[in-house]
């Protein structure tokens, strides 16, 4: 083994906060009832596209190897496609874990264009109570950055065309809730009671 | 029959045609669909990894909480997506503690839910509660020759669980029959679309769609048809990226299956909403009178 490699391995963190922090999340208990029979990465629907697999990432967490877990694409690519739970003898529901480790992963400053797309999403839920299509392409393309936001629109003109030519994006937000401020009142309730409970 | 519908934000945008053909068809079986007042977005999956799952579970739980007020009647989802945030939902209404906690953050906006309503898919209710027979009864145009893959899609019938079968669905493929038409056997019946991915990860979502046409289009089909909004948006507006990308040449029409319905209904291509198909129908469906 050479220097460096050794060095390397010295260096792995093990990290048993990490792994407490992950059960007392809403789904942790998920993560205990893993028997690691490999089911979950047989029938996923992505899982050539994943730097880990599902049931991997859970080894990973028990482990408290906290930077391979938040650093993998492993949640951000979770379709909640249900494959792997309706499949699963444990009955853990995957993508519920994967959400909760995304949560966390944005926690520490790790992002990923799934996770801009979900916040713009949430920003209208907050501001109009549903969510405008057309307009969330745009917000989604201006959170990207316009570089990226060029990119992305000449990537996909041809099938945006085909939408916009079938008035399937609406250029004007279609009415929101009636009051989006009481909606927030509800949702920042939601929130304080969480945190209170620490985590439901 | 009563229900209370929750339409869904595509129901106003990319799957407008999947309301109005529910709609129309809802009226010729004499369905009476109520849409839930003032409802909001159910949060998608995508809510939770930025607000939190209970505070997600709440916003989802206001439209029941909406629904409950406005009678007793069950809730009908039309979109995969919404039935499935919505079902889970309601499920979690049965533990005490998370129904006290819902209940007082839905107070702040003069609301509460019991727990007591069922939450159902639109393709359910048409097999379970109208019945296939009396999806054929309103037949006047059988749909006789037509070639017809229904992609179920993955979280129709995997997400709750409650109704045809997660590994081998059937409902789908019978209200194709009940039309007249043929359903074809096809192997990705059921794999997922990749979703919200189409925006964020376009490249992914090209790769997963290839082979559902791929195999959709080897068995026959002649279209395709879908009970889910994003099923229907991926595989319709992004059939010109596969064929970009994997240099093929498909053609393949993308209906939701209410609007074949619509369509064996002989209602006419507007009530229908044939117009927003990218792909277009009508040469699948030219002999139908479209």
């Amino acid at each position: 083994m050479s220097d460096a490699t050794a060095k390397e391995k010295a260096t792995i963190k093990y990290d048993s906060e990490f792994t407490k922090k992950v059960y007392e999340m809403e789904n942790g208990k998920w993560v205990k009832m893993c028997m690691q029979c490999g089911i979950c990465p047989t029938t996923c629907a992505l899982k050539e596209k994943m730097d880990l697999s599902p049931r991997r990432i859970i080894q990973l967490i028990r482990a408290g190897r906290k930077d391979e877990v938040l650093k993998a694409n492993t949640m951000w690519l979770c379709t909640s496609c249900y494959t792997c739970a309706c499949r699963c003898p444990r009955g853990v529901p995957m993508m519920d874990v994967m959400h909760d480790l995304r949560h966390l992963a944005v926690e520490n400053g790790i992002n990923h264009n799934s996770q801009a797309m979900a916040e713009v999403y949430a920003k209208d839920v907050s501001k109009r109570g549903r969510i405008w299509e057309g307009g969330l392409m745009l917000n989604y393309g201006l959170k990207i950055g316009l570089g990226n936001f060029m990119k992305m629109a000449l990537d996909m003109q041809d099938v945006g065309k085909g939408l916009m030519l079938h008035r399937r994006l609406p250029l004007l937000p279609p009415k929101g809730v009636k009051n989006p401020g009481k909606l927030r009142e509800v949702l920042n309730r939601a929130q304080e009671i969480a945190k209170k409970e620490g985590g439901h | 029959m009563k229900y209370t519908l929750y339409p869904g934000c595509a129901s106003e945008g990319t799957a407008i045609s999947y309301h109005h053909s529910a709609l129309e068809v809802a009226k010729v079986l004499g369905l009476e669909l109520k849409e839930i007042e003032d409802w909001n977005c159910c949060g998608a999956t995508v809510t939770s990894s930025v607000i939190g799952q209970f505070a997600a579970d709440v916003l989802a739980a206001r439209n029941l909480a909406l629904a409950e007020k406005m009678g007793q009647e069950d809730v009908v989802a039309t979109c995969s997506s919404c039935y499935a945030i919505l079902g889970n939902v309601n499920k979690k209404f049965s533990d005490e503690k998370f129904k006290v906690n819902a209940n007082d953050a839905l107070s702040k906006d003069g609301l509460s839910y019991d727990g007591k309503l069922k939450v159902r898919m639109l393709l359910d209710v048409m097999v379970s509660e109208v019945g296939l027979d009396t999806i054929a009864s309103k037949v006047v145009k059988p749909l006789k020759g037509l070639k017809v893959a229904g992609y179920v899609g993955c979280q129709t019938v995997r997400a709750l669980r409650e109704f045809d079968n997660w590994e081998n669905p059937t409902f789908l493929d019978e209200i194709i029959a009940a039309l007249g038409a043929e359903p074809v056997p096809f192997s990705h019946k059921l794999k997922c679309c990749t979703g919200a991915m189409a925006i964020s990860s376009a490249d992914i979502t090209v790769s997963a769609l290839y082979p559902i046409l791929k195999s959709a289009h080897e068995a026959g089909a002649d279209l395709i048809v879908t009970p889910c909004p994003l099923c229907q948006m991926n595989l319709d507006a992004f059939q010109v990226k596969v064929n970009k990308g994997y240099g093929t040449n498909y053609n393949l029409p993308v209906l939701f299956f209410t609007q074949l319905m619509a369509v064996a209904y002989g209602l006419d291509s507007k009530k229908a909403g044939l117009d927003y198909c990218i792909v277009s129908p009508n040469n699948a469906l030219k002999q139908f009178g479209v």
